[in-house]
């Protein structure tokens, strides 16, 4: 599979000379399999440009939400595809305790937020609610769980025909509750089963260490803790994402080089940058 | 991919072990699958020496009577009853721990339902008399 990061910034879009190189979209990564699966895993404002690289042979496309705050689903309006009539696109996103997937995202996609709204798409639209055990989606196995972060949140293990594990957990506090973290076997951390044994991992490191006690309980993890959870998940190559949006692109350098010499990972990391492209 | 725990039950558990309160956590089948150091201390028995135990055992392990001091089966257990009728209960029991002491308690129990009404567990609460 292909995989390609079109935003990598977590909570607000920060466009700028100061993160061109880490990328100011926030969270939307492609995914394309060798027979022309497309799945979107997020829809923050990174999905714009994606859905612009899509030629007009493509007839179905695969929304994966991890959840709806608003960093990850604010692009889902200016999604080409979705003014499509000819283009099938799933969506696939969690339900809270109270409304299903239809009425959580006609939140957003109504006015006065946004004009247009959801039953007007030309799009042959349907929506699937996750967490809902293994499915199959074109050539992948996908697989969801919830995950700790406010609100109803999954992460995504997808595996394609040939066996590769691309995890995808943006937005993930494991390290909340057990001290010190790791401490606890993978049963008992969350997300551990989930991204056991990955061959990519993309997972949330929006803070540093000390930024990070500052923000205990915001369902998010410092780099550090990534690091930690990607070694305790024994995961072949890790990608730090869903970057602070106060973090400028000297910011991030400076941040990934410290937490990289203090943990000396025995798996590859790349840092998120938006527009890397990784071939599993 | 390897079973792991539901997000419900690691969130109890972490819950559990930053509180002063004794608490203990079975899943949807009845094992006893942690109890908080508070817990520890009146059953006398530390969870990291038992680890998770099967329902049957431990009910077996820690006997229970009632106010009149007759025994309480294993399926009318306050944890037991909260997985068979999915609502909470309050109630005192008698419980034997491990060095065979006797102690009075008051037991709350709820059940951890998720997404779609799915049973993930039961916690309880209690405190000694």
């Amino acid at each position: 599979m292909e995989v390609t990061l079109w935003g990598t910034r977590g909570s607000l879009a920060t466009p700028g000379p100061e993160t061109a190189r880490y990328g100011g979209n926030t969270s939307c990564v492609g995914v394309r399999g060798p027979d022309g699966t497309v799945l979107v895993l997020d829809a923050g404002t990174g999905i714009r440009r994606l859905g612009t690289t899509l030629d007009s042979s493509v007839r179905r496309v695969h929304i994966l939400l991890t959840h709806l705050h608003m960093d990850h689903i604010q692009g889902l309006g200016f999604f080409g595809p979705l003014y499509r009539p000819d283009v099938e696109v799933s969506i696939w996103g969690p339900v809270s305790s109270k409304l299903g997937l239809r009425e959580r995202l006609m939140r957003y996609l109504s006015p006065p937020l946004f004009p247009v709204s959801l039953r007007e798409l030309p799009c042959q639209l349907t929506l699937h609610e996750v967490p809902c055990g293994e499915v199959d989606i074109g050539e992948f196995r996908v697989s969801s769980a919830l995950v700790c972060h406010p609100g109803p949140t999954v992460g995504y293990r997808i595996t394609d025909a040939k066996g590769s594990v691309l995890v995808y957990l943006p937005d993930h506090e494991p390290a909340l509750g057990p001290s010190p973290f790791p401490s606890l076997p993978r049963a008992w951390t969350s997300g551990g089963s989930l991204a056991a044994n990955a061959d990519l991992l993309i997972h949330d490191s929006q803070y540093g260490s000390h930024q990070y006690l500052t923000h205990v309980g915001w369902g998010h993890s410092s780099l550090k803790q990534t690091l930690d959870f990607a070694t305790l998940s024994e995961v072949k190559h890790l990608v730090p994402f869903h970057h602070d949006p106060s973090h400028t692109d000297v910011d991030l350098d400076r941040l990934m080089a410290e937490a990289i010499a203090e943990a000396k990972p025995t798996y590859r990391v790349t840092p998120g940058q938006e527009g890397t492209t990784f071939r599993l | 991919m390897a079973t792991s725990k539901s997000i419900q039950i690691i969130l109890a558990r972490q819950l559990a072990s930053c509180v002063a309160t004794p608490i203990l956590l079975v899943d949807a089948e009845g094992t006893l699958i942690f109890y908080n150091e508070p817990a520890e201390t009146i059953f006398h028995t530390r969870f990291d020496e038992t680890g998770e135990i099967p329902a049957g055992e431990w009910t077996a392990r820690l006997a229970a009577v009632d106010d009149d001091r007759k025994p309480i089966p294993p399926e009318d257990r306050p944890m037991m009853r909260v997985l068979s009728e999915c609502a909470p209960l309050s109630q005192t029991i008698w419980i034997q721990r491990a060095d065979g002491e006797w102690r009075h308690l008051r037991v709350t129990a709820f059940p951890l339902i998720g997404e779609k009404d799915i049973l993930f567990g039961a916690m309880s609460i209690f405190w000694e008399i």
